[in-house]
């Protein structure tokens, strides 16, 4: 029957062409888009997580505390080794959020300054992206302060003025003087224009002494976000560790909104694939209507011969089935290859500035997932049965005699 | 012999645009098993309509067709498939072969709508196509055949599944003199060598001098025997 079908599909070479290649198109587009879903799926996740980490560790009800002294983790010192403990092989750093007012000479702007201790790696890497100029703040610097260059511009300052830090009923000093060590410029202009850092010391100083608002654990894997499982193991084994006094989340945890965003996208590309399907399936429903109209005569005789109403539907079935797979092979291949080239790393030309500011790194990876790759394969073979479902039934219904008198 | 087909009161009246057209009026007819036997008459007669009527392609007005002490003309569409396809064997005026199909898969298509495994049926299409002397021509499509050659293969494909009776509709209509011949030929010895039943539908005098039997309508009606 198969046999049948493929030849009969190619008895209107061009009319079926163009339906194969509707397929195909359809195919190859479905697969591109799943590929670049994963691409901005992994391209929020590092953008996120190369600061943030995978995991971080709260204070319970964090989320509630109305001021800081109720948001952070008390006796951070302590904790910090009983972490690196349990996940020997994790890269841990810390972070103590302080809303300030930070005054220039002569202007001021309430921030949230971001008191920080990071592993050498990281630190490295977060300078060779994001610093302009000057120096990060060292690791026990109490004086130094890098700023946002939007923050910078705001406050009429540069590297080697003064500002002040004013943090009114926090358990620290409140107040300090620093100096612009560095001047750093992110894509994002919201971020350029609120970013202060300081040492960690610096900010409990200030603010909290011996307490962080997190801790951040980089477990590697930068270009892509790691299985969800493996996270929660870690996870719960570190909360287990760690008791009630703390909360560890995973990244999707500490940001709802990204996994809001990803659950979104995956929904809304399945209905627009499945609305370019429905649109190629009309070209195969009447490629193969055609087909079936023109060879009713052929269809009577094969009924006259003995085949019965079903095994008639099942032959126009096998060659809808025949185009749409021939299409779904082809698609499949230009997909696979156009897949290959983009998951070895894109940008968006022209566009890189956009990207940027919506929390993409400058360049992204493809990515499918092989569960992608088949729901867009079975939306082809769903494609070629329905599409042959009302051809098939008419063919199904021809009386013998009608259809061999019949004259197109 | 108790006969293979027997047909009893057939009738069968068209509606065409509310018209009422009789084709055949109150037929009666016996096919024994081995006969090689005409129903001749002219055009608008009601050949081909009883002959459609035998095979289970069409539902007669009124009237019984038995096949073998079974009733037929009141099965369903897909219990009449099944009939015909274990039972009989058309050969039509036109080939109606399958254009995308060989003559050897044209032969076996019959065998393969049994469900036959490919090695058997195409040992017979083969065996079917030889008989009828056209072995060579297995791998060509209809497109590549003659006329003749091709009505020979829709006799094959008719053969290869061994029928109890074929059922052949104005067969050397469209052939030549000397390839009408030649068919018919082939066709008696068939019968004659294997005891295949044939009925034929036929105005064409060379093949009435050479069947045993002739059955004559008129006007829907059997004018003589």
């Amino acid at each position: 029957m198969l046999v049948l079908a493929w030849r009969n599909i190619w008895r209107q070479r061009s009319r079926s062409l163009g339906a194969i290649m509707a397929v195909g198109f359809v195919v190859w587009l479905g697969l591109v888009y799943f590929g670049l879903v994963g691409a901005a799926r992994d391209g929020s996740y590092v953008n996120l997580t190369e600061n943030a980490g995978q995991l971080q560790v709260h204070t319970r009800d964090y989320r509630d505390a109305r001021n800081i002294r109720d948001a952070v983790v008390r006796d951070a010192a302590a904790l910090r080794p009983r972490i690196a403990a349990t996940l020997p092989d994790v890269e841990v750093a810390a972070a103590l959020d302080v809303p300030v007012l930070l005054a220039g000479a002569d202007r001021s702007r309430g921030v949230l300054l971001m008191g920080v201790d990071q592993p050498q790696a990281l630190r490295e890497r977060f300078a060779a992206a994001y610093l302009a100029e000057g120096r990060l703040p060292a690791g026990d610097d109490l004086d130094g302060i890098a700023l946002g260059g939007g923050l910078a511009r705001t406050l009429q300052v540069q590297v080697g003025d003064t500002v002040y830090a004013y943090a009114p009923g926090t358990e620290g000093t409140g107040a300090s003087a620093y100096t612009v060590v560095g001047v750093l410029k992110f894509p994002d202009p919201a971020r350029d224009a609120s970013t202060a850092l300081l040492s960690l010391p610096a900010a409990q100083d200030l603010a909290a002494p011996g307490a962080v608002s997190r801790f951040e654990l980089h477990i590697g894997q930068v270009r892509r976000a790691p299985d969800d499982a493996v996270l929660m193991q870690l996870r719960d084994r570190l909360q287990s560790a760690l008791g009630g006094a703390v909360i560890v989340e995973t990244w999707r945890e500490a940001f709802p909104s990204l996994s809001r965003i990803e659950q979104v996208m995956r929904p809304v590309g399945l209905v627009f694939i499945g609305l370019f399907f429905v649109l190629a399936g009309l070209l195969v429903v009447n490629t193969i209507y055609l087909s079936v109209i023109e060879r009713t005569r052929e269809f009577g005789v094969v009924i006259a011969l003995g085949a019965r109403r079903g095994r008639v539907m099942r032959m126009v079935v096998a060659e809808s089935l025949a185009l749409c797979g021939t299409g779904a092979v082809l698609g499949l291949l230009l997909g696979v290859l156009s897949l290959a080239r983009l998951s070895q790393g894109f940008t968006y030309p022209g566009l890189e500035k956009l990207t940027a500011q919506v929390g993409f790194p400058s360049v992204l990876y493809a990515r499918i997932e092989p569960a992608e790759i088949v729901t867009v394969l079975g939306f082809a073979l769903a494609t070629g049965v329905l599409a042959a479902l009302m051809p098939a039934r008419s063919a199904g219904r021809l009386e013998p005699i009608d259809a061999m008198r019949f004259v197109a | 012999m108790d006969p293979l087909v027997t047909v009893r009161g057939l009738t069968k009246i068209y509606r065409v645009d509310g018209q009422q057209t009789p084709a055949l009026r109150d037929v009666d007819l016996d096919i024994t098993p081995g006969e090689f036997t005409a129903i001749a008459g002219p055009s608008g007669s009601g050949k081909s309509t009883l002959l459609h009527l035998i095979g289970g392609l069409d539902h007669p007005t009124a009237g019984e067709v038995w096949l073998q002490g079974q009733r037929i003309d009141r099965l369903d569409h897909n219990a009449l498939a099944q009939l015909r396809l274990q039972n009989f064997g058309f050969v039509f005026q036109a080939y109606n072969l399958i254009p995308v199909f060989t003559a050897l898969e044209n032969a076996a298509f019959v065998l393969e709508l049994r469900g036959l495994p490919r090695q058997q049926r195409e040992a017979r299409a083969r065996r079917a196509l030889a008989d009828l002397g056209i072995g060579a021509l297995a791998a060509r499509r209809p497109n590549q055949l003659s006329g003749g050659e091709q009505q020979r293969v829709a006799v094959a494909r008719a053969l290869a599944a061994e029928p109890k009776l074929i059922l052949a509709d104005e067969p050397t209509a469209n052939l030549d003199g000397v390839t009408g011949l030649a068919l018919i030929d082939e066709m008696r010895r068939l019968n004659r060598e294997q005891g295949t039943t044939f009925v034929i539908a036929t105005h064409d005098p060379r093949l009435l001098e050479r069947v045993r039997r002739t059955v004559y309508l008129e006007d829907g009606r059997i004018a003589g025997a």
